[in-house]
C-alpha cells in the first residue's frame, strides 16, 4: 500500500479540519479525495504533502515514516489549484527546476525536460514565459514540473478549479490517461462529484473532517454508506422519507404498483432531452423525478394531472436522518 | 507519446510570437499615436506641468553650467575641494544604497513574514525619517551621535557622520518598495519550490530574490538620488568641514553665496548626470535580473 494514514488530527484554533483520519490509499491508483469545500480534503492533502504537519497521527509513504518529515524529504509531486509558477523562469526552466535541485547532470535534466514537455504536449512552448501560456497550459507544466522529479505519489489540490468549464473537461480526460501510462500513484483533490466519478480509481469521500465512505464509483453510487454520500454523489428527491435518485422513480398516471404514493404533476420541467418533473404527493413531499423526453411524451404527463410515484425496483435508497428518528 | 494522447484537442499550438524578421515595418503600420482628444488634452496638461517644474528648470542649470563654457567645468571639478566633496557625496551615497538593500530587504520580509508584538508601531515609524523635516533629522542624531553622547558615540564631524546621516533619510526606501511585492507573493509558490526538494535558501535565492529585484533595485535608485541631494540633516551633523565632510550640496551652496552661479551650475549638471547614470543601470540591471531563472 502507497500512503498509509493513521489516527490524524488536525485542528485550528477552536476548527477542526481532520478529525481521526484513517486512510489507506493503494500503489498505482488515481484516488479522489471528494467532498464539499472545507470539509477538510485540501487539509488532508497537504498533511500528506508535509506542507501542514498533523497535530496526532502519523502518515507513512510507501512504508517510511514521513510523518515528521519536511515537504523536501517526502519526495511527493503537488500541483496547486492556482498553477504556482515560477514567473521569471521559462517552462523548460520550470520543469527542470527540481531536477537541478537535485543536482542530476545537465544532459540528463535536457533530455528529461524534453519527454516530459512531449508528454504534457509543451514542447512548442518549453522557450516561453508562463505569463504567456493560458490556465490550462500552466496547470499542465505544473504537472510536468512536478513529475519531474519521479515522486513517490503525486498529489493535485483541485487541479481544475481554476480553468472554464470546457478546459476542465479536457484536462480531465487527459490526466486519466496521463495516468494509464505514467501510473504513479496520485491523490487529487476535488469538490466536484462529476470530475471524481469520471476520473478516479476509488473515491474517498470527506466531509466535515471525516472519512465518510471508500470505494470505487460504482459502490459510491450504488451503494452509498449514508444520506450524505448519496446526496454529495448524483441528484437526490425524497419519497416516503427515504432518499432516492429521481431517474429510479416509476410514474404512472394509474394505481398499478403496489405502495405508490399518489400525488399531482405540480411542475414540468424540460432541460435537453430530459423532463424534469416534480410531484406533490398527497403526504405533502415533493418528490422529482427525470424521465426521458419520450418516456414523458408517452405517458402524457402534464402539470395538474394525477399520477402515482414509487421507487422501481433495485433502486437505490436510503433512509434519510429525518425519517431514521420519526 | 502515444496515439492516445496525441488526440487530445488541448495540444494545439500557436505560433511563436515573431522574434527578428522585419519589427520595423510592423512598427511603421501602426498609427503613431492612439490619444482620443480627451487623453490628447491629458497628456498636454501633464507635459506642461512637468515642463514647468522639471524640464525648464533642469535646462536651465545646464544651460548656466554651459555659459561659463569647458573651461568653467574643468576649473570647478579640478579644484580639490569640490573634487572631495563631489567624492564624499557619491561614494557615501553608493555606500549607503548598498547598506539600505540588505537592511530594508529584511526590514520589509521581518514586517510581512514575522508576527510580533509593535509590529503595527514599527510599521509606522519606518517612514518617519521620510517625514520629518531633514533639519530635524540632524538634530535628532546630534544628540544621539554628537558631542554630548549619552552612549559615548562621537561621530558628529567625522566622514561617519555623512553615511549615519544618508542612512538615516534613506532608509524607507527600499522598505517601502520591496513591502508590498512581498506582500503579493503567493504562499504557493514557495510550498511548490519546496516539494521540489529547494531548501529555504535556495527558494530565497531562486524564487523570491528575482521576483523582489525590480522592487529592491526600485527602491536603490530612489534611495541614492535621495543621498546624493541630502542637505538639510548634513548641515548640522557633519560640520562642513572641507575636504572631509562637506559634501556637494554643500559645496554649492557656499559657490552660490560667492556668486558663482556658473560653478554651482556645473556641479549641479554633474550631480545631475550622476543621478541619471545610477537610475538607468539599475534599471536596466533590474530588467535583465528579473528575466532570468
Amino acid at each position: 500500500m502507497s500512503i498509509d494514514i493513521t489516527g490524524v488530527r488536525k485542528t485550528y484554533g477552536d476548527f477542526v479540519a481532520l478529525d481521526d483520519i484513517n486512510l489507506t490509499i493503494p500503489k498505482g491508483q488515481l484516488t479522489a479525495l471528494l467532498g464539499p469545500s472545507g470539509g477538510g480534503k485540501s487539509t488532508l492533502l497537504r498533511v500528506i504533502a508535509g506542507l501542514e504537519t498533523a497535530d496526532t497521527g502519523t502518515v507513512t509513504i510507501e512504508g517510511t515514516d514521513a510523518t515528521k518529515l519536511p515537504p523536501q524529504k517526502r519526495n511527493v509531486g503537488f500541483v496547486f489549484q492556482h498553477y504556482a509558477v515560477f514567473k521569471h523562469m521559462t517552462v523548460a526552466k520550470n520543469v527542470a527546476f527540481g531536477m537541478e535541485i537535485r543536482k542530476k547532470p545537465k544532459a540528463e535534466i535536457v533530455a528529461r525536460v524534453d519527454e516530459l514537455l512531449r508528454l504534457v504536449h509543451l514542447s512548442q512552448f518549453s522557450h516561453r514565459l508562463p505569463s504567456q501560456l493560458s490556465g490550462g497550459q500552466r496547470q499542465r507544466m505544473a504537472l510536468a514540473r512536478a513529475l519531474a522529479v519521479e515522486p513517490t505519489v503525486l498529489l493535485l489540490d483541485e487541479p481544475f478549479g481554476a480553468l472554464d468549464a470546457k478546459v476542465r473537461k479536457e484536462l480531465r480526460d487527459w490526466l486519466r490517461r496521463l495516468h494509464d501510462e505514467v501510473h504513479v500513484t496520485t491523490v487529487f483533490v476535488t469538490h466536484d462529484q462529476e470530475e471524481a466519478m469520471e476520473v478516479a480509481d476509488e473515491i474517498v469521500v470527506i466531509n466535515e473532517g471525516r472519512v465518510e465512505q471508500v470505494g470505487t464509483p460504482d459502490q459510491l453510487y450504488d451503494e452509498p454508506a449514508n444520506d450524505f454520500v448519496m446526496g454529495f454523489l448524483g441528484e437526490t428527491t425524497r419519497l416516503n422519507g427515504a432518499l432516492v435518485r429521481p431517474h429510479d422513480i416509476h410514474i404512472s398516471l394509474s394505481p398499478q404498483l403496489a405502495g405508490a404514493s399518489e400525488g399531482v404533476v405540480s411542475r414540468v420541467l424540460r432541460v435537453g432531452f430530459e423532463v424534469r418533473i416534480t410531484v406533490l404527493t398527497d403526504d405533502g413531499e415533493e418528490v422529482g423525478v427525470i424521465l426521458t423526453r419520450t418516456h414523458a411524451r408517452q405517458l402524457g404527463v402534464e402539470e395538474g394531472v394525477r399520477v402515482w410515484v414509487t421507487p422501481v425496483s433495485g433502486a437505490t435508497t436510503v433512509p434519510t436522518m429525518a425519517a431514521n428518528a420519526g | 507519446m502515444t496515439g492516445a494522447l496525441s488526440g487530445a484537442t488541448i495540444d494545439v499550438a500557436r505560433p511563436a510570437p515573431e522574434s527578428g524578421g522585419r519589427p520595423g515595418r510592423v512598427r511603421r503600420q501602426k498609427p503613431r499615436n492612439t490619444l482620443t482628444p480627451g487623453a490628447g488634452l491629458g497628456l498636454g496638461i501633464a507635459m506642461l506641468w512637468f515642463s514647468l517644474l522639471v524640464l525648464v528648470p533642469l535646462s536651465a542649470i545646464v544651460a548656466t553650467a554651459a555659459a561659463g563654457g569647458w573651461e568653467n567645468y574643468v576649473n570647478v571639478l579640478q579644484d580639490p575641494q569640490t573634487w572631495n566633496a563631489l567624492k564624499l557625496t557619491v561614494s557615501q551615497a553608493a555606500l549607503v544604497t548598498v547598506i539600505n538593500v540588505f537592511m530594508g530587504t529584511v526590514i520589509a520580509w521581518v514586517l510581512v513574514r514575522d508576527k510580533f508584538p509593535g509590529k503595527a508601531v514599527m510599521n509606522v515609524i519606518i517612514d518617519i525619517p521620510f517625514a520629518l523635516p531633514t533639519v530635524v533629522a540632524g538634530l535628532v542624531l546630534l544628540a544621539l551621535y554628537g558631542p554630548n553622547s549619552p552612549i559615548g558615540v562621537h561621530w558628529a564631524f567625522t566622514s561617519k557622520s555623512v553615511a549615519l546621516a544618508l542612512a538615516f533619510v534613506t532608509l524607507p526606501f527600499v522598505v517601502r518598495a520591496v513591502q508590498p511585492v512581498l506582500e503579493e507573493l503567493e504562499a504557493d509558490v514557495e510550498e511548490a519550490a519546496a516539494s521540489l526538494g529547494a531548501n529555504r535558501w535556495t527558494i530565497f535565492r531562486r524564487i523570491l530574490l528575482p521576483s523582489l529585484f525590480p522592487a529592491i533595485a526600485a527602491g536603490a535608485a530612489l534611495s541614492f538620488a535621495r543621498a546624493i541631494s541630502e542637505y538639510g540633516s548634513l548641515v548640522l551633523l557633519s560640520g562642513n568641514r572641507p575636504n572631509e565632510t562637506e559634501v556637494a550640496s554643500v559645496r554649492m551652496l557656499s559657490f552660490i553665496e560667492n556668486g558663482s552661479y556658473a560653478s554651482a551650475a556645473a556641479i549641479a549638471s554633474v550631480m545631475l548626470a550622476v543621478a541619471l547614470f545610477v537610475i538607468v543601470v539599475l534599471d536596466i540591471v533590474q530588467r535583465r535580473v528579473s528575466r532570468r531563472g
